[in-house]
């Protein structure tokens, strides 16, 4: 029973490795090919007159259940608490929040977020303060606090859990494809 | 009236006086004694059971305001089941700390009975006023009721997130900040804290 | 390594790459390196509106080598002024997910289509073949009717016109509803009964001259969070300024609320008519107001919810058949309809706390308050939706707080352009561009005198509504179906009994036109591979009716082709032959032999400008493929249904430059406040305001009841189910979901329950779940924790998971005025799996 948080993390894996090499395998086919494997009929299913085919589930967010049944929801995600700071895709996306924010209470009382990240915390928490636009108005002037437009931290930022992406993202930041430009004037 | 009354309070007062001519030394003394211990024990169970978490919440004023608001945090459930109940945080252990505390709740009990908060609205407009009492008690105590769970040379800081970890070593292990001062609303909704020093 | 690399950058490099060996993570080589040659760092950035809801943020979008690069909020744009949400800031992502759809995929068995086929990947050509045979069978053996079409209310303003032009002026089907229709419909016959047109009056300028904000089942801190920026800008810079948030559960906009009010579900109408009463009793009724600008009327009772025909509920509901009917009345009358609605009739029918609904009152009632209230999905998604609209405008019309800056009853939208493209271009089952409907002869007429089509092309009889069509599918009455840009398999309520088996029928060909495989794209029998956001230029109306359009900034992945060219390129396979009755054509013989796309859009509106009108710098792949500008063609011959008739929009090329500008737009200007002498240049000199959508130039105030939801909780199925969205998803996730930053922050549907409740239930936080009701089941887990509070006796369920299916489980009853379906009251029970 103790295996059990590896099993799942194994069945995990292979799901979403399944569903990467689907993906990627998808991209490289040079011909029309059959998407689905051929029929396996399902005992389970009785609202439908047809079998579903293993390989109709092409909607990898449903996690490979037919829509008409319905699987095991998965173990609740863990919000990374390790306080490592993530690459951010581009110089204005927000950063994500490297720690856990249970119960942290941010409303027009109080903001538990400034306790530590507000400019004049900063060094008594060793936090990063927030950044120059948070002073702006609406009209780019700089105000003497917060600007109230921003008071809500996690309208913009956000914790990140260990949920691994069911989906890859084949965004490319400005750094790759500047190397990659680099690399095509250099030959 | 008043004559009346004088007279049989001296009445009361010669009989006290006098030395008993009806029971014996040891059975006054053993008797005094027996008494003694029952009431201590009435009242002492009688004590107890007003530092329940039952009784707090006998009264919807509690119920539905801070109690809800418990319900969803880390002191109300966690890893480990340890909870703590009104009376943890909100009563001092020491005795005579405990009687002056229950002392002081006879305010609460006139509030009680006279409706002082018996609304959410009423209640958010006497939150700031009651938190700033639970602040001062703390702060003057040095979170005493905090420390009574959470000792600081108990703390693996290793088991900590290390923000959590660096911050504890350097305000809380320098005994320059207590608890409180950083915990603020770590078990109930804060009131406006504008102009409330925190951290 | 290059030759050209000097010693020092490649041991600077080999350095990182080493560094970056041990971390496990492969750096680009320039990652490091200070790269500061001028052509090389240079990003080209375009205006865009976003992506996602109705608050039509504008967004700066940066283009390199063809991939979008960044995006961040635009500082010139009056609405957002340079910030974003989450969702807003993750925009450079949302067409890369790995499993795009690059090529049209069609169910095949032995080579040839077959229902109970498996998808395989076909050319363009071969799939409009098999799609163009399957909806000409329907045609010729069941008639226009069969076919059908559901759109979208993120449909740029082009596409929703085309479709609706293919639909009702080619095909001859008004079987064309878009998914608006379960975000807004409601909101249109509020403001279509009250006011005799479509859409709010003011604008978000009214967020910054307002003294109070009251939020009426709308969760704006997570649904339209660039306004509730603004809204707690307004609040927390003015403390005198006062929140008021109406709901049925507690949620983010609590945290700014003063005034919190946790309601029994349904019982809003209740509150409305104790506002009115509240105003009336106090002497508060700005008469002055009333007797110029107002008329009351009366609506008809007992309406019935929308169901099937046969439902007891129906068939015992007296006015199920016409729930529009109403008679007028007088003041005098309405307050004595109002007057039962007393304090303490509404503390017990709603469970609120008395000095909460009086200081609330008091926000309407008090002539010195400006008030705004915004409302939407709680509003909207009711079985007495219309209702709701329309008793919000009552207590905004009897104190006269309307048209004037800071007062202003505002109906937020849900999609980027549910105005813009549904409502104004009127993609719905009975209405026409601007406001105009398929009943009425004269606007049938006028329609076909611009579309150049002859008379008698545009069917009287309303098509099928959204509901309506997945009952017709399942009834094997709906054959040929096309879905595109919507995702309804995860969106429409009861899906077993409903939606599924009528995608899954062998009897009906489905057509799913989306970028990425969603549910809908998995139920459907040919897939058509989509265009998204900056893949095509585009034009999208916001909630304040502000248009905004964007360019083309990237190429489209593989084969994938925007909506827009997938319906003009379709039309080329019909002929009016096989599409139009012979009499009609043999009056218009000049219409016969003529392909669909030659009558709808060759003719000579829609390509009248040529591609070298396009502004230079900027693809457009489907002014390449019919060789004219058709966006502005199109946008164009659009325009002249709205323009003099109080729905102007200013021409096709300004909105290039401009940041978007509000209609009705004349002599060159915007209009911020309609119906109000001064400021709307529809309105006559004297008359203050007029409310010229209403012949009589007077808003209705109607008589109202309270009338009991469809489904209440009982023994059984003991708790209320309301469900919604979430902050970093936007609606069914087909695109959020795919961005792993956007994932990751809030992976999975959950089940957010209050702690008493799942206690009882022995349930604990992470508890594996059923959520069952009469209709069908899901699994998921309980939440007692996080952002959504909600009382005793009631479960939300946010509905983003693919995963996790919440529409097995809601009911699909329906206002029966509007249609729209209420997503946010039914009956479930929760059991541990």
């Amino acid at each position: 029973m103790r295996q059990k948080p590896l099993i799942v993390i194994l069945a995990l894996v292979v799901l979403v490795a399944a569903a990467i090499g689907f993906a990627v395998g998808r991209k490289s086919s040079p011909e029309p090919r059959v998407v689905s494997s051929p029929p396996t009929a399902s005992p389970a299913i009785a609202s439908t007159a047809e079998p579903v085919h293993a390989g109709d589930q092409i909607d990898a967010i449903r996690r490979g259940a037919p829509v008409n049944q319905e699987i095991a929801a998965p173990l609740m995600a863990r919000v990374e608490n390790a306080d490592i700071k993530r690459v951010r895709a581009y110089p204005m996306q927000p950063p994500t929040i490297p720690h856990s924010i249970d119960n942290y209470q941010i409303d027009k009382n109080s903001n538990r977020c400034l306790l530590c990240h507000a400019r004049a915390n900063a060094d008594k928490f060793q936090a990063p303060p927030v950044s120059v636009t948070h002073y702006m108005d609406r009209n780019d002037q700089f105000l003497a606090t917060i600007s109230p437009r921003r008071y809500f931290c996690n309208q913009c930022h956000v914790v990140q859990t260990d949920a691994k992406p069911l989906v890859a993202n084949n965004f490319k930041d400005i750094d790759s494809i500047l190397s990659e430009e680099h690399d095509k004037k250099a030959n | 009236m008043w004559p009346r009354i004088k007279r049989w309070l001296a009445a009361l007062w010669r009989t006290i006086r006098r030395p008993s001519i009806h029971y014996s030394l040891g059975f006054l003394t053993l008797g005094g004694f027996i008494a003694g211990v029952l009431f201590w024990g009435a009242f002492n169970t009688g004590l107890e059971l007003t530092n329940t978490e039952a009784f707090c919440t006998g009264c919807h004023e509690m119920r539905d305001n801070v109690f809800q608001e418990l319900k969803t945090t880390i002191h109300y459930t966690n890893r480990s089941g340890v909870r703590a109940t009104c009376p943890d945080c909100h009563v001092p252990h020491q005795w005579t700390d405990k009687i002056a505390r229950k002392m002081q709740a006879s305010k609460e009990v006139y509030g009680k009975i006279f409706g002082t908060v018996d609304t959410r609205e009423k209640f958010l407009d006497h939150r700031l006023e009651l938190a700033q009492h639970e602040w001062a008690r703390l702060k003057a105590n040095d979170s005493l009721e905090c420390r009574n769970c959470h000792n600081y040379t108990s703390m693996d800081l290793t088991r900590q997130s290390t923000r959590a970890a660096e911050i504890h070593k350097r305000w809380l292990g320098s005994g320059e900040k207590t608890c409180i001062d950083c915990h603020k609303g770590i078990a109930h909704h804060l009131p406006d804290m504008t102009g409330v020093p925190q951290g | 390594m290059t030759l050209s690399m000097t010693r020092r950058e490649f041991i600077r490099n080999t350095a990182v790459a080493v560094a970056a060996n041990v971390a496990g993570l492969a750096l680009p080589a320039s990652a490091t390196n200070v790269l500061l040659e001028g052509d090389m760092v240079q990003l080209k950035w375009s205006k865009a509106p976003c992506r996602f809801c109705g608050t039509g943020c504008g967004v700066n979008v940066a283009v390199k080598d063809g991939r979008v690069v960044a995006t961040h909020g635009d500082q010139l744009s009056e609405v957002n002024r340079g910030i974003n949400c989450v969702k807003g800031y993750f925009l450079s992502k949302i067409m890369y997910g790995a499993d795009r759809l690059t090529a049209p995929m069609l169910r095949k068995k032995n080579g040839v289509y077959a229902k109970d086929g498996t998808f395989t990947e076909v050319s363009w050509d071969e799939a409009f073949d098999v799609m163009a045979q399957q909806f000409k069978r329907v045609l010729k053996e069941k008639g226009p009717e069969a076919v059908g079409m559901f759109g979208s209310g993120q449909w740029t303003v082009w596409e929703g016109y085309a479709a609706n032009k293919l639909l009702k002026g080619g095909f001859r089907s008004n079987t064309l509803d878009p998914n608006a229709r379960h975000c807004m419909a409601s909101a249109v016959m509020g403001f279509m009964r009250t006011f005799g047109m479509d859409e709010p009056m003011g604008c978000y300028d009214d967020i910054e001259a307002t003294d109070a904000f009251v939020l009426w089942g709308s969760n704006m801190a997570e649904m339209h969070p660039i306004l509730w920026t603004r809204v707690t800008d307004r609040r927390l810079s003015n403390p005198n300024v006062k929140v008021a948030v109406l709901s049925t559960f507690e949620h983010r906009s609590f945290e700014l609320a003063d005034i919190p009010i946790v309601f029994t579900p349904q019982t809003d109408l209740v509150i409305l008519n104790y506002i009115a009463n509240h105003i009336i009793k106090t002497n508060r009724v700005n008469k002055d107001f009333v007797d110029k600008h107002t008329t009351f009327k009366r609506g008809v009772t007992d309406i019935g919810y929308g169901l099937r025909p046969d439902n007891p509920l129906e068939e015992n509901a007296k006015n199920s058949k016409d729930p529009t009917g109403s008679e007028p009345i007088d003041f005098a009358q309405f307050a004595a309809f109002v007057a039962p609605y007393t304090l303490e009739k509404t503390v017990e029918m709603t469970g609120v706390d008395k000095g909460w609904l009086e200081q609330l009152a008091e926000l309407y009632a008090n002539p010195n308050i400006k008030v705004v209230s915004f409302w939407t999905m709680g509003f909207n998604q009711h079985t007495r939706g219309t209702w709701a609209n329309n008793m919000v405008y009552n207590i905004h019309l009897l104190t006269g707080k309307i048209s004037t800056p800071g007062n202003s009853p505002f109906s937020l939208t849900g999609q980027p352009s549910a105005c813009g493209t549904a409502r104004e271009v009127g993609v719905f089952s009975h209405r026409l561009p601007a406001d105009m409907v398929v009943t009425n002869p004269e606007h049938r007429k006028h329609a076909e005198e611009i579309w150049k089509i002859p008379h008698g092309i545009i069917q009287p009889k309303p098509g099928y509504h959204a509901v309506q069509q997945n009952r017709m599918l399942r009834d094997g009455k709906l054959n040929a179906y096309w879905v595109l840009c919507n995702n309804n398999v995860q969106a429409g309520a009861n899906l077993m009994q409903e939606t599924y088996a009528g995608y899954r029928d062998p009897r009906n060909f489905v057509v799913v036109s989306d970028a990425y495989p969603t549910v809908t794209a998995q139920s459907a029998d040919l897939i058509l591979p989509a265009a998204m956001w900056v893949e095509k230029e585009g034009a999208y109306g916001n909630a304040e009716r502000r248009t905004q359009f964007w360019h083309q900034l990237v190429k489209a992945p593989g084969q994938a082709r925007s909506d827009l060219w997938q319906l003009m390129e379709f039309s080329k396979r019909f002929t009016t032959d096989e599409c139009w009755p012979a009499e009609i054509l043999a009056a218009n013989p000049q219409f016969k032999g003529k392909t669909l796309f030659d009558v709808l859009f060759k003719n000579g509106n829609v390509d009248k400008f040529p591609t070298t009108e396009m502004e230079a710098g900027y693809d457009n792949d489907e002014a390449a493929a019919f060789g004219f500008y058709v966006q502005k063609g199109l946008f164009e011959e659009y325009a002249t249904f709205g323009r003099g008739h109080g729905h102007d929009l200013a021409p096709f090329d300004d909105y290039h430059k401009a940041h978007g500008l509000r209609w009705p737009v004349v002599d060159g200007k915007e209009t911020r406040w309609r119906y109000r002498e001064g400021s709307d240049p529809y309105v006559k000199a004297g008359t203050e305001f007029q409310f010229y959508g209403n012949p009589d130039g007077r808003a209705v105030i109607w008589a109202l009841p309270y009338e009991a939801p469809p489904e209440i909780p009982d023994k059984e199925y003991d708790l209320w189910l309301a469900t919604g969205r979430v902050l970093e998803h936007w609606h069914s996730g087909s695109m959020t979901m795919r961005v792993p930053e956007l994932y990751r922050a809030f992976p999975e549907a959950v089940v957010f329950m209050n702690p008493d409740d799942a206690r009882s239930r022995g349930l604990k936080r992470g508890d594996e779940v059923k959520v069952i009701s009469r209709r069908g089941e899901m699994r998921s887990r309980v939440e007692t924790r996080g952002r959504n509070k909600p009382p005793q006796g009631l479960v939300f369920v946010p509905w983003f998971d693919a995963g996790q299916l919440i529409n097995k489980v809601t009911l699909d009853a329906t206002d029966p005025i509007s249609k729209q379906t209420d997503y946010k009251k039914c009956a479930v029970k929760v059991v541990a799996v």
